[in-house]
């Protein structure tokens, strides 16, 4: 059981280009020490990926390889998790939905106003991804939210089947700004030599 | 590789670079084979006058090696370790011959000499390739005649190396187990060395799922832990199976230290203090039981618990209940360590009448569910005597919960044919 990351980005119909990342909590301490910096940069990416795609009031869960990707969106603002196979859904979301309160309580609706990714840090983030590994503690939030939103969630088996028709997850990898030329250069490889990619 | 380096590389001094880093930094705890543009970016390190920057990197006592070159570095040290074997082998042979001994040792200076250029050229091709039997053979060759303590720590700190970047290297933890036999039959550090091995498995496995390696490891260490250090090993163990509850892993190695401690028991006779262990056991297995409950509760569909939890109840039912009908007669004092089976039967009855609510089924988990619940049933009524199995049967014909049971494992035709079951069918 394992939450790798959380964030929060700007995805609504105003931001005609990709999303914003208005602040971001990592843990990579279980990749290699080398594999540090790509992991970081694909979550971002991935993470922004998701989030353009996971249109005001929708959740969805994208499972690439052992990995699952939770994103929630609403009204524009959308929380992202990304966690290991086995941390249950149900209380992944529920998660999600208190990052968002906590986010607007915490800044209002001023991320509506904002153009760029913020650097600015957001302690509880950090918090909550330390607190959270445990899923027992974001199980206390799902009694209290229990029938608090009943909208459907969508799964995806594949990263492939989020994107539109037409796109590719190869072309988006070689023209994303997040990555940088190792990082690409591994998703290659490991594309190549077909062996499980465990950041992406 | 990349085809446009045609300039020549020269591996043999490529590998003197690596041995000389290896031997300057002998606290190196990580590995990295890394393309030549993550090599660029990594700053620069003070110690970057011995090596090639192109090749290597090492600062911070983690080294990065350009995958570039690993070619040449293998072949240069291939070449290095078979010339230093036939060397080695060459003086076996010779001095078997001078003293008709099987264990000979070796005087000269020349003789050390070979055996540190050994230990060597060997370190450095383990660490291109962990998965040379040779080469670990080799250093065994050369180790089991000093059997010094820090040779011996010097062994287990390569394997830690190793396993930080293949931590499922089978050869790597085999030559661990070697090394630890060694060190158990000649020096009283077991104890430490079963805690730190502990460690290592608990944060190999956090990188790496599933590694079934790292945990048989610990497995194998059971046997060498003393007293306190099962109950310890065992209190360690839960928050991590808590939080992996996927990882049938670690459900086992607990398995194993649980049976560990009722075979201890079982052995002894009975005297007080016997007594008491006896009782501390009977607790820790209903807490183990209650606990492993509430997993299940939690994580709903995960095999692995279901799985446990069958161990659990068939040391339970085997070794603290009791049957009324046959055992009440004689009046035996049992310490208050024994329930009687009907209860326990009652309880894992509600369970599965708890695990059969198919009503929220949004994920899919809740049908498998009750699909776990279903087979266990079935496998539970295989471990109690025939008289009760009736009993169970009209249970479950009470509660009204066949039908559903045979719709579950309607596509697992083994579990269909169980005569829990089948009695039902003929009966309507």
């Amino acid at each position: 059981m394992k939450i790798t990351a959380l964030l929060v980005l700007k995805s609504d119909s105003s931001s005609s280009g990709d999303s914003i990342v208005l602040a971001n909590a990592t843990d990579v301490s279980h990749f290699g020490y080398f594999q540090r910096g790509a992991a970081r940069e694909f979550i971002l990416f991935v993470g922004r990926t998701v989030a353009k795609r996971t249109p005001p009031g929708q959740r969805q869960s994208v499972q690439h390889e052992e990995y699952k990707v939770h994103s929630y969106n609403r009204n524009g603002l959308c929380a992202l998790a990304f966690m290991d196979d086995h941390y249950p859904v149900r209380s992944a979301f529920s998660l999600l939905n208190t990052v968002l309160d906590e986010y607007q309580k915490a800044f209002g609706e001023t991320w509506r106003a904002v153009q760029t990714d913020s650097s600015q840090p957001w302690p509880y983030l950090n918090e909550a991804l330390t607190k959270f590994q445990d899923p027992a503690e974001a199980d206390k939030l799902l009694r209290i939210q229990r029938d608090l939103d009943e909208t459907k969630i969508i799964l995806h088996k594949t990263i492939d089947s989020v994107l539109a028709r037409g796109e590719k997850l190869d072309s988006l990898v070689e023209k994303s700004s997040d990555l940088s030329a190792a990082s690409q250069m591994f998703y290659k490889q490991a594309k190549k030599t077909n062996q499980c990619c465990t950041i992406l | 590789m990349g085809g446009s380096s045609c300039f020549h590389v020269d591996g043999m001094m490529l590998l003197k670079q690596l041995e000389v880093i290896l031997e300057r930094d002998t606290l190196i705890n990580e590995i990295g084979f890394v393309h030549p543009s993550q090599l660029a970016t990594l700053d620069r390190s003070p110690d970057a006058t011995h090596y090639d920057e192109t090749a290597f990197w090492n600062k911070d006592h983690k080294l990065a090696i350009s995958t570039e070159i690993l070619q040449h570095l293998y072949r240069a040290v291939m070449q290095e370790y078979m010339n230093v074997k036939k060397r080695l082998e060459g003086l076996i042979k010779q001095s078997i011959g001078k003293y008709s001994s099987d264990s000979p040792t070796f005087g000269s200076d020349s003789d050390h000499l070979l055996e540190s250029e050994i230990l060597k050229h060997t370190m450095a091709l383990l660490i291109l390739n962990s998965d040379f039997g040779s080469a670990w053979n080799s250093r065994k060759m050369v180790i089991v005649r000093k059997a010094q303590l820090s040779l011996l720590m010097d062994e287990l700190h390569l394997c830690t190396l190793i396993l930080s970047y293949s931590p499922k290297s089978q050869c790597t933890w085999s030559h661990r187990r070697w090394v630890i036999e060694i060190i158990g039959e000649k020096f009283q550090i077991m104890h430490e060395i079963v805690g730190q091995d502990s460690e290592l498995v608990k944060q190999i496995a956090e990188k790496s799922k599933m590694n079934y390696r790292a945990w048989s490891h610990l497995c194998w260490l059971i046997p060498y832990m003393k007293g306190t250090q099962v109950i310890d090993e065992l209190n360690k163990s839960k928050k991590w199976s808590e939080l992996h509850i996927a990882d049938n892993c670690c459900f086992h190695f607990r398995r194993r230290l649980l049976f560990k401690m009722l075979e201890d028991i079982s052995a002894r006779e009975d005297d007080e203090s016997c007594i008491n262990q006896k009782i501390e056991v009977y607790f820790l297995w209903k807490e183990e039981l209650e606990w492993n409950e509430s997993l299940i509760s939690r994580y709903i569909g995960r095999e692995a618990l279901w799985l446990h939890r069958r161990f659990l109840s068939q040391c339970y039912i085997n070794y603290f209940t009791i049957d009324h009908e046959t055992c009440n007669s004689n009046g035996e004092d049992f310490h208050g360590i024994h329930s009687t089976l009907d209860d326990f039967l009652d309880k894992e009855l509600e369970l599965l009448l708890h695990s059969l609510d198919v009503t929220d089924n949004e994920f899919e988990d809740t049908q498998v569910q009750a699909q776990h619940a279903t087979s266990y049933i079935i496998w539970i009524s295989k471990q109690v005597p025939p008289h009760k199995h009736e009993k169970l049967q009209s249970r479950l014909q009470e509660m009204d919960l066949k039908p559903i049971m045979i719709k579950l494992c309607a596509d697992k035709p083994h579990l269909c044919v169980s005569p829990l079951l089948q009695d039902y069918n003929s009966n309507v």
